[in-house]
């Protein structure tokens, strides 16, 4: 396992020490990817003497991560590594002078650490988290010149279509989570039935909107905003790949109904990304078009049952776009726009990148004994062969015969016209060529060694076969694949997109856009909703805010009332105030003074009738009576007063 | 213990009456990182099955209530979580020179409570640490926040005092149930006290209690206002932290306490869930506000821990309860760092810009790089993408309810579109393009709002690697 793992860790070590040095970035860079691509090597080579490698850790308390590398992942381990070595030397050359180099190669690096990632994924945690990590980092990549304005838009709708696809994704993996009780990949696909052919349709959705089949295709050629090297890597072997992938991957699991839509709807976007292919005015949106109808004749191959057919035109591909992205690549830095209207007659100007392009081009459209030529071979052999024959066969020919015509139309724009005036313009402009040299030998290397590989691939299909299983062959299928593509070549080469399209040319130019496009049906109702659910939530909280202010006001009617109740109240203890101080008043007028004056006149009484104490007996007598007769009287009155 | 650690320094700061701000903000800062210490001590003790490191003190014996704490599980992530937080909080806001005093002391005693309300297991002593989170973050935002703040301070407050009495009226439904007589939570944990119709309509008045400090819809208007108006720090506190106290409350008192009740009205938890996130991410896909949007996108991942903890509760196997139940206390934890990161950064953006406007701002990507790079790490954090702190919550909370309501798992799996849609369409309207004439020279992140919002950033992706760190610790409750 670990020289598997060395794969994976080695691009994602060179990303972290990219971040954190900020120094020799494309050094970092380079190494990462060049431990990788050896460690992939490796790694398939030992698989495909029998060996096989897994690895888990316990991540979540009841899922585990897991990587299983058997032969399928490890070929695909080594053809994400490679193309990814080439692009970086490439990229060497052709970033030399732009500003954001950190980033650019971290995220690169990142990138193909996901990647790697992705495609050793034995479960479909970690899958799902290789899948998005891709997503974030192709975002970015794509949002390299952020500065722009419509980069920003074009990178975020890459990353939205792709992530509403991914519900596809969520969904499959609960629905085989909830019927296995596991996530591993190799337990999940063995489970069939209903439950397949349910988790199969939502992992379909989420494998069209990565790999821009129909109706996702629109995101990847707005995509193309991004750096060539970023376009080259993202739409050969990685980001739509993935998509292809998550097929190979589900693939036992998908039962012979849901295979039939694959195919249906590989071979649709064959013939429809096609025709905008031929339909499109500049080099690379072409190229982007290009990698929907190829990623869909993979689908045929994958569709038509053959899981060989559909992973062996995967691997070709990958070299065969990179190559024609990277030439692409050169001629934009000669012309300083990837417009057919600017680039006619590059390809004389910069004859190797143009024999580069060629060679990959033609490798494109199946000419033997060119790399694309077998595969192509086994995907309509496979198509030829599926029990769904009479559907997917036609769409695989017209498909092959659409490649052939716009890779010989763009052939055809960038060989040809009057490049005599616009080349010494671009000779004056470029200056100093000393620099451009050392430039060009990084892209030249990174160019020449995917073209060869995309010219060769078809002398290793022995190897391929013992490791991908039996690639399907029909002698019909081949002799029918070198009409198409001879027809094909012969009329791109010789009529233009007016002449082969009419009056369908604007539409086939758009992509086919129903409406606005996608987003007609997707972005535009989210916002009205979201518009309407913001209204909403004002006359909601509007409503709380009444409310309360209805409480308010009854609370203040209350609180007036009750300052009434209390006025009353005091009003009420006034009254018994005042009650009790006229009450006071008359005990103090009444009664105290009743009894002062009582002992005022007692002592009046008493020197008064001192006088009377003569010391005669008869007098004495006579008072003595007539006092205590008075005394008597007197404590009467007193003993009745009120008090 | 740590709960009152705050308190002191509240107390020492209003002991020196003529302090200066800049003394306030260092007790504050020091009081809060030995918070931190004390909760990272917690956390190393660790806690075993059912409560541990518990304290006990008598205190109304004749009414059963006392002073009881302790930890489990589910409450150290979230007592470790607040002291982060709030110390992020302290050593933003060191800047403010206003009343600084005032403003630390309130916000360590916000500390103390929000501390106090993870760790009481009384439920008198719960109330009480429950209101006097209420009272502080009231006057934070009306004493610090921005133009229209009285108003907001006052509809926030109303709102979750409405709350605060359905929960108390709850709380007296426990007691008289329990025999004897008790406010012991553990009590009511182990042997739920109320069957029947007592034991639905308590769990109505809880719902309706942490429905509205959660917020869930239709419970939630107070939130964006309150958010708007309050100060950065203020807001991640209540995003952070108070948010937490509603689906705190939700697991510890209706999932634990009347779980029976909670299974039947599960059905009707789901669909305001569900309804919650969808409607609180398109809500948020409609602002243009930059903090109202992190404030709605609030609505919608509380949601997703609403319905976590509702799946919890009809869950008939071992396993899928705790998948739901994990995903959603991994959840509140996550949307701590995460929220809390976001609104730092957004208060960054109007410190320099003086405004939140998405129309307004533009390439800032280009003009301050690492504050940039930071809010388009947040955000993606934000939007559910895998090696950042959301996913393995999330993907767990999924996982869980689809277990138990595959269609309620599959509507609520939309809201991550919605919410990588408003995060990118925000990223791009502010941070790409080119820069607006008048934000073309402003400083980047300083050393203190790097010392802020760094360490909560960091925590995302370490949360997002391994989160079994904190699962470990979870799964011991759940």
């Amino acid at each position: 396992m670990s020289v598997a793992l060395v794969a994976v860790l080695a691009p994602l070590a060179a990303a972290l020490s990219i971040a954190s040095l900020r120094r020799a970035a494309p050094w970092l860079a380079l190494l990462g990817a060049f431990a990788s691509a050896a460690a992939a090597w490796a790694t398939l080579r030992a698989t495909a003497a029998g060996a096989s490698f897994s690895a888990s850790v316990e991540w979540l308390p009841a899922v585990r991560l897991r990587m299983d590398v058997d032969p399928l992942a490890a070929l695909l381990s080594a053809t994400v590594a490679s193309v990814g070595l080439l692009v970086l030397v490439y990229a060497v050359g052709y970033m030399a002078g732009d500003r954001g180099t950190v980033r650019f190669y971290a995220l690169m690096s990142l990138f193909l650490a996901a990647m790697q990632s992705l495609v050793m994924a034995g479960d479909w945690l970690l899958f799902l988290g290789s899948w998005e990590l891709i997503a974030l980092a192709s975002y970015l990549l794509i949002g390299h010149g952020f500065a722009r304005d419509e980069v920003g838009s074009a990178a975020g709708r890459a990353f939205l279509t792709t992530r509403a696809a991914d519900v596809g994704l969520y969904l499959g993996v609960f629905v085989l989570f909830h019927e296995t009780g596991t996530t591993a990949i190799g337990a999940t696909v063995a489970s069939g039935g209903a439950v397949g052919t349910l988790a199969g349709q939502l992992l379909l959705v989420a494998a069209a909107g990565k790999a821009a089949q129909v109706p996702f295709q629109g995101w990847l050629a707005a995509a193309m905003v991004g750096p060539t090297p970023v376009s080259a890597l993202l739409h050969s072997a990685t980001l739509v790949a993935a998509g292809v992938i998550l097929v190979v991957r589900a693939f036992p699991l998908l039962p012979p109904g849901v295979l039939l839509v694959v195919g249906v709807l590989g071979g649709a976007t064959a013939v429809v990304a096609g025709l905008t292919a031929i339909a499109q005015r500049d080099l690379k949106r072409l190229l982007a078009a290009s990698t929907s109808s190829q990623l869909g004749l993979m689908l045929v191959g994958l569709g038509a049952g053959s899981l060989a057919a559909g992973a062996f035109h995967l691997v070709v591909h990958a070299a065969m776009k990179s190559a024609l992205f990277l030439g692409a690549g050169v001629f934009q830095h000669e012309r300083r726009s990837t417009e057919f209207r600017r680039l006619r007659g590059a390809g004389k100007e910069a004859r190797w990148a143009f024999a580069a392009v060629a060679v990959a081009g033609l490798a494109l459209a199946g000419v033997p004994p060119l790399g694309g030529f077998w595969s192509k071979d086994t995907v309509l052999a496979a198509a030829f062969g599926s029990p769904a024959a009479w559907l997917l066969a036609p769409l695989a020919l017209i498909g092959s015969l659409l490649t052939a015509v716009y890779v010989a139309r763009a052939l055809r724009l960038v060989w040809t016209g009057d490049e005599g005036a616009t080349k010494r313009a671009a000779v004056r402009e470029r200056g100093g060529r000393g620099g451009r040299r050392a430039a060009s030998v990084w892209m030249g290397v990174g160019l020449g060694g995917l073209a060869a590989a995309a010219a060769a691939l078809g002398a290793f299909v022995a190897p391929i076969e013992s490791i991908l299983g039996h690639l399907p062959e029909l002698a019909t299928a081949t002799v029918l694949g070198v009409v198409v593509a001879s027809v094909g070549l012969a009329a791109g080469w010789l009529w233009s997109a007016d002449t082969l399209l009419g009056r369908l040319r604007p539409w086939a130019e758009s992509g086919f856009q129903v409406g606005a496009g996608l987003a007609t049906f997707t972005t535009q109702p989210a916002f009205a909703l979201a518009q309407a659910i913001d209204a909403l939530d004002g006359v909601l909280h509007r409503a709380v805010v009444a409310g309360a202010a209805n409480v308010l006001a009854v609370a203040r009617r209350v609180s007036t009332a009750d300052r009434v109740l209390h006025q009353l109240v005091e009003a009420t203890a006034a009254a018994v105030l005042a009650m009790a101080r006229v009450a006071r008043s008359g005990d103090e007028h009444g009664i105290d003074a009743m009894i002062a004056a009582l002992v005022r006149r007692t002592l009046a009484w008493g020197r008064a009738s001192r006088t009377v104490q003569s010391g005669l007996v008869h007098q004495e007598l006579v008072w003595a009576v007539g006092g205590t007769a008075a005394l008597l009287a007197l404590l009467s009155f007193v003993g009745f007063a009120p008090g | 213990m740590t709960i009152f650690l705050p308190l002191v320094g509240a107390i020492v700061l209003l002991a020196l009456p003529r302090s200066g701000a800049r003394f306030a903000h260092r007790v504050g800062i020091t009081t809060s990182a030995l918070t931190l210490l004390g909760a990272l001590a917690m956390w190393w003790r660790g806690v075993g099955t059912g409560f541990s490191q518990i304290e006990e003190v008598a205190w109304i014996p004749s009414l059963g209530a006392a002073y009881r704490v302790g930890v489990d599980g589910i409450s150290l992530p979230l007592i470790v979580l607040t002291a982060v937080l709030f110390l992020a909080s302290f050593v933003f806001s060191a800047k403010i020179d206003e009343r600084a005093r005032s403003y630390v002391s309130l916000l360590l005693l916000l500390e103390t409570a929000s501390i106090g309300v993870f760790a009481a297991l009384d439920m008198v002593l719960f109330y009480l640490f429950w209101e006097v989170t209420l009272v502080g973050m009231y006057f934070i935002i009306a004493g610090w926040g921005y133009a229209e703040r009285q108003r907001a301070a006052l509809t926030f407050f109303l709102y979750t005092l409405l709350g605060s009495l359905p929960l108390l009226l709850a709380i007296l439904a426990l007691y008289l149930g329990s025999e004897p007589r008790t406010f012991d939570m553990r009590v009511m944990i182990d042997a739920p006290p109320l069957t029947g119709l007592a034991a639905m309509l308590t769990l109505v008045a809880l719902l309706v209690a942490f429905a509205i400090k959660t917020p869930v819809v239709p419970f939630h208007t107070w939130l964006p206002a309150a958010h708007v108006e309050a100060p950065t720090a203020g807001s991640v506190v209540l995003a952070g932290v108070l948010l937490k106290l509603g689906t705190y409350g939700l697991v510890r008192f209706a999932l634990q306490m009347t779980p029976d009740a909670f299974r039947a009205a599960a059905p009707l938890v789901i669909v305001v869930a569900v309804v919650s996130a969808l409607y609180g991410a398109l809500a948020a896909l409609a602002q243009t506000d930059l903090k109202r949007m992190v404030a709605y996108t609030s609505v919608n991942h509380m949601g997703y821990v609403v319905l976590g903890v509702a799946a919890a509760a009809v869950a008939t196997d071992a396993g899928t309860r705790a998948l739901a139940l994990d995903g959603a206390v991994l959840q509140m934890v996550a949307h701590g760092l995460v929220t809390g990161a976001l609104f730092l950064l957004v208060g960054m953006v109007q410190d320099r810009t003086g405004t939140r406007e998405m129309g307004e701002l533009g390439g800032l990507l280009g003009v301050v790089p690492l504050l940039g790079w930071s809010f388009v790490l947040a955000a993606f954090a934000s939007l559910g993408l895998p090696g950042l702190a959301h996913f393995p919550a999330e993907f767990q909370v999924f996982l869980g309810a689809f277990g138990v309501y595959p269609l309620a798992a599959a509507f609520a799996v939309l809201g991550i579109v919605i919410t990588a849609g408003l995060y990118l369409r925000a990223i791009q309207a502010s941070f790409l393009g080119e820069p607006t004439e008048r934000h073309v020279v402003m400083p980047d992140l300083g050393l203190r709002e790097a010392w802020a919002v760094v360490p909560l950033l960091l925590l995302t992706i370490l949360l997002g690697v391994a989160p079994r760190l904190v699962l470990d610790v979870i799964a011991r409750a759940s």
